[in-house]
């Protein structure tokens, strides 16, 4: 942190695409979002485990609740495509909350590291009661040609124990 | 729908449940009802080998975790000789916690409240003030953490309440012979690739224990996307085609799916598929080798799956392997533990494989677990209802077939895959617990 700052055009660009990023995943549009990553996107939401204080690591190394890439992003958004993604039909009501915006320099030139704090509210069906998920991102967002372009998400729940059935939906 | 009286018993219900299931009736109120659950916390959970971990979860000396048989929780601990205990997570003292992690290394853990310290295998070692206080009246051997029987097959740790039970061989019952074809991926063996994906679902978990054990029938239908898209090398013509194999008396069963054009072991590397070869015995072989699809329970809450998955529609891909276990915390209510084994011998690039293959399928996030835990939590959800209490569902597939003659492995294995064989034996087992007969 603090090599050099990044210029405020630079911070709120940036902070506009990740509210469009997360605009378009509330509003299901996942062609636009898939749109939206770089082609060697890496897409991973490690494990939470609870470990005493001085453990060396408390979000696991080695396991994952989401370990995608391009791929197979684009396979799970084949499958919510059809009509038989169960899980999401009818479908969840998902509201992103986006807040914390920090922006540093990334490993490159045209690479920034965007910390944030992501709130999901997802509901089901008639179900009066939601899921509510809290996450902390770092995340690496690209300029390109096209614009901004997400590189990397990585995203840590703040529960080890998830409290919902399935997590049908994108983070 | 037939009435009955309000005030019929408990122990009456389970009788009649126990008849039907014989001619093929299972009652919908065991999936989701407050007595039910009650009497499987006093009279199976208490009695049968449950799962606890697998020991490449705790490979090293002081390593634990934190696991449950019913409600009980339980410290897993691998002590400095390198055996593994299972103690009551509970100090002696007044009962508070011992150990409020998941999983850790501790060669002794200390009581935040009024410090008496155990080492991790049990034994209390440390009293604060134990002259002044107890002037020699408090005998250390005697307030150890409460011991949990622990027994091992091929790496998986069981525990058992009951000090009166079988032994786990004996429990396992011939089992052993299906748990291999998960286990013994090559010389190695196979481990964990780390913690278990952990969350809670509103899903009673005799659901999941019976899907797992061989609902082939599920599959074309509840993961139809993956059929329909290509991913799952299989299609609805040929998906009948394979063995329900149970353990009678045991309640354990698999299904085994063949894949008429599926290569025999298949999705595995050359390797280690010499080595599977070594590590299986030749009727093993015979059966892994028309095996696409392995979906098998342990009597009560433990299950495996091994599936093949491919990202390029209409290759073979790669097999990964899922050990779940189902652990129940209210009726109709439990908390899910999914794990993934890849083979100790295989290279890094073959396990990263298998577990990219394993998250995009199963784990909370699983394209196929989603939809799973969606038709679960719905199956709990009518089962709550007030009329649903006199409803039954049937389970006639396969009530007249006879075994397989040829079949090369112990147990009762009937043709086809899809059948209902393997959940009779599943819940005339179920059944034997809460009448109290096992
Ligand atoms: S409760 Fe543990 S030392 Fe008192
Ligand atoms: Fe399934």
């Amino acid at each position: 942190m603090g090599e050099r700052p990044v210029d405020r055009d630079t911070v709120s660009e940036i902070q506009e695409f990740m509210f469009r990023e997360a605009l378009a995943l509330d509003e299901r549009r996942f062609r636009d979002w898939l749109a939206m990553l770089t082609d060697d996107i890496r897409y991973e939401a490690p494990l939470r485990v609870i470990r005493e204080g001085l453990a060396v690591w408390d979000l696991s190394p080695t396991s994952r609740i989401f370990d995608d890439d391009r791929q197979t992003l684009e396979v799970r958004i084949q499958r919510l495509e059809t009509d038989f993604a169960w899980a999401e039909q009818p479908p969840s009501q998902t509201r992103h909350f986006v807040t914390n915006v920090l922006v540093d320099p990334g490993d490159n030139p045209d690479e920034y590291k965007v910390h944030s704090n992501c709130f999901i509210y997802r509901s089901r069906g008639t179900s009066p009661t939601p899921s509510l998920y809290s996450l902390s991102r770092k995340d690496v967002v690209r300029r390109t040609e096209d614009g901004w372009r997400l590189a990397r998400r990585w995203a840590a729940f703040d529960q080890a124990l998830i409290n919902a059935h399935n997590l049908s939906i994108l983070i | 729908m037939n009435t009955k009286p309000e005030s019929q018993s408990l122990a009456a219900w389970v009788e009649e449940t126990r008849e039907g299931i014989d001619s093929g009736r299972f009652p919908a109120r065991a999936f989701n009802d407050q007595a039910v659950y009650d009497l499987e916390q006093e009279r199976l959970f208490s009695k049968t080998w449950c799962f606890l971990a697998h020991e490449s979860e705790i490979p090293h000396p002081g390593d634990y975790v934190t696991r449950y048989i019913g409600n009980n929780n339980l410290i897993v601990a691998r002590d400095e000789h390198g055996e593994i205990h299972a103690s009551l997570n509970m100090c002696r003292h007044r009962g508070n916690v011992m150990c409020k992690a998941e999983m850790g290394n501790a060669s002794h853990f200390r009581c935040s409240y009024h410090g008496w310290t155990y080492k991790n295998s049990g034994e209390l070692v440390g009293v604060p003030y134990m002259k002044e206080g107890y002037e020699g009246r408090l005998k250390r051997k005697d307030w150890g953490l409460v011991r949990v029987r622990v027994d091992s097959y091929e790496g998986l740790v069981f525990g058992c309440l009951d000090p009166e039970a079988p032994p786990l061989d004996e429990y396992l019952g011939g089992f052993q012979f299906y748990l291999d074809l998960y286990l013994k991926h090559g010389l190695g063996g196979v481990e964990v690739h780390g913690p278990p994906d952990h969350w809670i679902a509103d899903t009673d978990w005799k659901i999941c224990t019976e899907n797992f054990a061989g609902d082939g029938y599920h599959t074309p239908v509840a993961h139809q996307w993956g059929f329909h898209l290509g991913y799952f090398p299989s299609s609805g013509s040929t998906h009948s085609q394979g063995w329900a194999v149970s353990i009678p008396g045991k309640g354990h069963g698999i299904g085994l799916g063949h894949g008429p054009n599926f290569p025999p072991f298949g999705g595995f590397p050359d390797d280690l598929v010499a080595e599977m070869k070594q590590s299986l015995s030749p009727e093993q072989v015979a059966v892994f080798s028309r095996t696409r699809t392995a979906v098998g329970s342990v009597f009560p809450n433990l299950s495996f799956l091994m599936q093949p998955f491919s990202l390029e529609p209409g290759e073979i891909g790669v097999r990964f392997v899922t050990m779940r276990l189902y652990h129940p915390v209210g009726p109709g209510r439990m908390e899910m533990y999914s794990w993934c084994l890849v083979p100790k011998n295989a290279s890094q690039e073959y396990k990263k494989e298998a577990y990219r293959a394993y998250t995009l399928a199963f784990g909370q996030a699983g394209t196929f677990e989603q939809d799973d835990f969606e038709n679960w939590t719905k199956v709990t959800q009518a089962a709550g209802m007030t009329m649903v209490r006199d409803v039954d569902f049937p389970y006639i597939m396969g009530m007249d077939s006879a075994p397989d003659p040829e079949f090369p492995g112990p147990g009762h294995a009937v043709v086809p895959y899809v059948n209902d064989t393997n959940f009779r034996n599943l819940w005339s087992r179920w059944a034997d617990y809460l009448a109290g007969e096992a």
